[in-house]
């Protein structure tokens, strides 16, 4: 392996990681600033109870009626995320635990994950172009994130056999844009996991306190039988 | 920001009007002259916009402003686009991003570094802010409908009431939105019901129920201490169907409920909910905070009424800094609670056509009663049945957020109560029933439009309809 991919894959990693952190802390800092107002009404349900159901509905793809109705686009949340997680855990494989990556299964397993994703992110691309709704809304950053993720993908599934010996261009690419990454994401909309916990905890802590989340099983809304709605 | 027309209707363009505002500043209008209500006054009002959303924004709405990822699975969460699926400009996350590129621009960081490329962007001058209006008084009834659908928790109603706020304190607002403001700050009521109105309509309406029941055993007390109950109404009661509190008369009469209405603080609705003026709402909600008090009931009743219920039972206390001392319920819960006790007797045969059920937007989104009134309703009625989709998935009547009082906006309204119009005609039922005047209102107006074979009653008709009443309740 090469001085400079040895030092990519580690300092430079490193260096970007705490880069990254001390992005999200002054993120935070700045989140928090923000007041927050007290509820004061006697509560109908458990605020707790709410924030949790409504973390929760990262998992729950029949808790609302756009990811019920749309099964094959919950289906392309969890693999694109399942890749990100998979491609997230190969840059700490690679330097750290290249042992692992001896494993072929686990190679193949990482490679699917990524590759899936990967396809996934295509998918999401043509939507992104095509849909007149996303074409409207969306910004060069929604665009180049999403291109920037598609590329990253490529490279972890070429990067993730880790053979330098074979040729270093793979993990290069993949060291160098994860590095690239942990620079951009706090000034992207990629760290909307970032921000996911608040929302979902704020709206759940407010619709539990009123009882309205998590719904009761009597309390869930019925879309009815095709009989019934005609 | 960029220039659009929302389709024939042009919403976003409808331009500013402000004729009731010169009057109201001319006659020298006593909410103008304090202060309280603010009116458009031409000059560097983008500025001002700008000020207040640094300083109004609050955690919950900041995270609401950075966390869209513009997945667009909102969309087919929202009447209007579902009306309307070839203009983006009717889904949530563009209306939405109306306020969102302007937070980026002017308080988020991203958007200050590089704003093209997050696309953010600002309010220029007057005629910026009046497409802003357009959008977030016009293209939404604020049902929240959306907010349960976001993947990320994003409350777009939230945002979009946030933003009527900002424009409201500039005087930048439909007109109807002015014309009730000023009447509930100046009157305490959003109909300008004047006292002695109020109170000929009560007697008029205890006559009514004493001549129904014949017996002059029933009251409609007015400011009466130390009574179980405060029973809060909506100004439309007064005005234009007194019949609703007849029933509770009757109701609480059968039911040897200690009841009162104050003379002050009755109205329960609170237009500060729809025109995002968090003071007018305080104003309002503590009214009847402090009736209760002054009267020292043990409990405050709302009458049906969706955004009074959420008002008064929920965003009230918050508004007016005000911690809650007392239970405060709809009175479908009071009502679920006699049938339950025994405190009445009901004969479902006497509401004999298929009743529906609407379930209203603030309370079964922004509150906390789905089961309560189908309880209620599967007791006295004798072929209930639901509309689907139903509870917190249904849609809006597409009257609400105050849309009713905005005359400017009913064409695009009323095109987008398609879907409202199909989910009612698909029960096949006669009676639609709700708990909300505004929905009362807003479903009148798409049974007309749409030619629908229903007519629409609240809980307490029909209940009232069912009641058994006893012999010794007539003596």
């Amino acid at each position: 392996m090469s001085e400079f991919l040895k030092i990519l894959e580690n300092e430079v990693q490193i260096a970007a990681l705490v880069f990254l952190a001390l992005v999200y802390a002054g993120r935070l800092v700045w989140l928090f600033r923000f007041k927050n107002r007290k509820d004061r009404t006697f509560a109908a349900g458990s605020g707790g109870a709410g924030a949790g159901y409504s973390l929760m509905n990262i998992a729950m793809p029949g808790a609302m009626e756009s990811t019920r109705k749309r099964p094959g686009f919950y289906a392309q949340f969890v693999i694109f995320h399942a890749g990100v997680a998979a491609a997230i855990a190969g840059t700490f494989i690679i330097p750290y635990a290249p042992g692992v990556f001896e494993v072929k299964g686990i190679v193949l397993l990482f490679q699917a994950v990524i590759a899936a994703a990967f396809v996934v992110g295509l998918l999401r691309l043509v939507r992104r172009l095509t849909d007149p709704v996303l074409r409207e809304v969306s910004s060069p950053d929604d665009y180049f994130s999403l291109v920037l993720l598609i590329v990253w993908f490529a490279a972890g599934a070429l990067a993730v056999p880790n053979r330098p010996e074979k040729g270093e261009w793979p993990l290069i690419l993949y060291f160098g844009l994860t590095a690239f990454f942990l620079a951009y994401v706090p000034f992207s909309k990629i760290c909307h996991y970032l921000y996911y916990p608040f929302t979902r905890f704020y709206l759940g802590r407010s619709l539990g306190h009123r009882g309205a989340l998590p719904p009761s099983p009597g309390k869930r809304a019925t879309a009815g039988t095709a009989k019934e709605r005609a | 920001m960029k220039r659009r027309k929302a389709g024939p209707s042009g919403v976003v363009e409808a331009p500013l009007d402000v004729r009731t505002q010169a009057l109201a500043k001319e006659e020298e209008r006593p909410s103008v002259k304090d202060g309280r209500l603010r009116t458009y006054e031409p000059g560097d009002n983008a500025a001002r916009f700008l000020d207040l959303l640094g300083r109004r924004v609050s955690r919950s709405l900041a995270v609401s402003l950075t966390a869209c990822v513009h997945c667009g699975l909102c969309a087919e969460s929202c009447h209007y686009f579902l009306a309307r699926p070839d203009d983006p400009t009717m889904t949530p996350v563009w209306k939405a991003d109306q306020i969102r590129k302007i937070f980026k621009r002017h308080v988020d960081w991203t958007g200050r570094i590089a704003p093209w490329w997050v696309k953010a962007g600002t309010v220029r001058n007057d005629e910026d802010l009046n497409r802003l209006k357009n959008i977030v008084f016009g293209t939404c009834s604020a049902c929240r409908r959306c907010t349960y659908n976001c993947p990320m928790g994003v409350d777009t109603g939230l945002l979009v009431r946030f933003t009527r706020g900002l424009l409201t304190e500039l005087g930048i607002v439909p007109e109807g939105v002015f014309n009730v403001s000023r009447d509930q700050w100046e009157t305490g009521n959003q109909m300008a019901v004047t006292e002695q109105d109020y109170l000929e309509t009560l007697e008029w309406m205890r006559d009514e129920v004493r001549t129904e029941l014949g017996t002059n055993a029933v009251d409609i007390p007015v400011d009466k201490k130390g009574c179980d109950v405060l029973y809060t109404i909506n100004p439309r009661e007064i005005k234009f169907d007194p019949r609703s509190i007849a029933h509770a008369a009757k109701i609480f009469h059968v039911a040897g409920e200690s009841w009162t209405l104050p003379k002050w603080g009755w109205d329960q609705t609170n237009f500060g909910l729809f025109s995002g003026d968090d003071k007018l709402g305080a104003y309002v909600a503590r009214n009847v905070y402090e009736a209760a008090e002054r009267l020292r009931v043990k409990r405050i009743v709302i009458s049906e009424c969706g955004h009074g219920y959420r008002s008064t039972r929920w965003e009230g206390y918050t508004w007016a800094g005000y911690d809650q001392k007392l239970p405060t319920e709809s009175v479908v819960v009071t009502l679920k609670r006699y049938l339950e006790t025994g405190r009445i007797a009901v004969e479902p045969s006497r509401n004999a056509v298929a009743v529906t059920f609407h379930d209203s937007c603030n309370i079964a989104r922004s509150g906390d009663l789905v089961e309560e009134p189908r309880d209620v309703l599967r007791r006295v009625c004798a072929d209930f049945r639901e509309m689907f989709p139903n509870r917190r998935e249904n849609f809006c009547c597409t009257g609400g957020g105050g849309l009713l009082s905005m005359a400017e906006y009913r064409p695009l309204r009323l095109e987008v109560a398609k879907i409202k119009a199909d989910q009612l005609r698909a029960t096949g039922a006669m009676l639609v029933c709700t708990m909300c005047h505004n929905c009362i209102d807003g479903l009148a107006d798409v049974i007309k439009h749409y030619r629908l074979p229903m007519r629409v009653v609240q809980v307490m008709e029909l209940v009232s309809n069912a009641l058994v009443v006893p012999a010794e309740s007539v003596k």
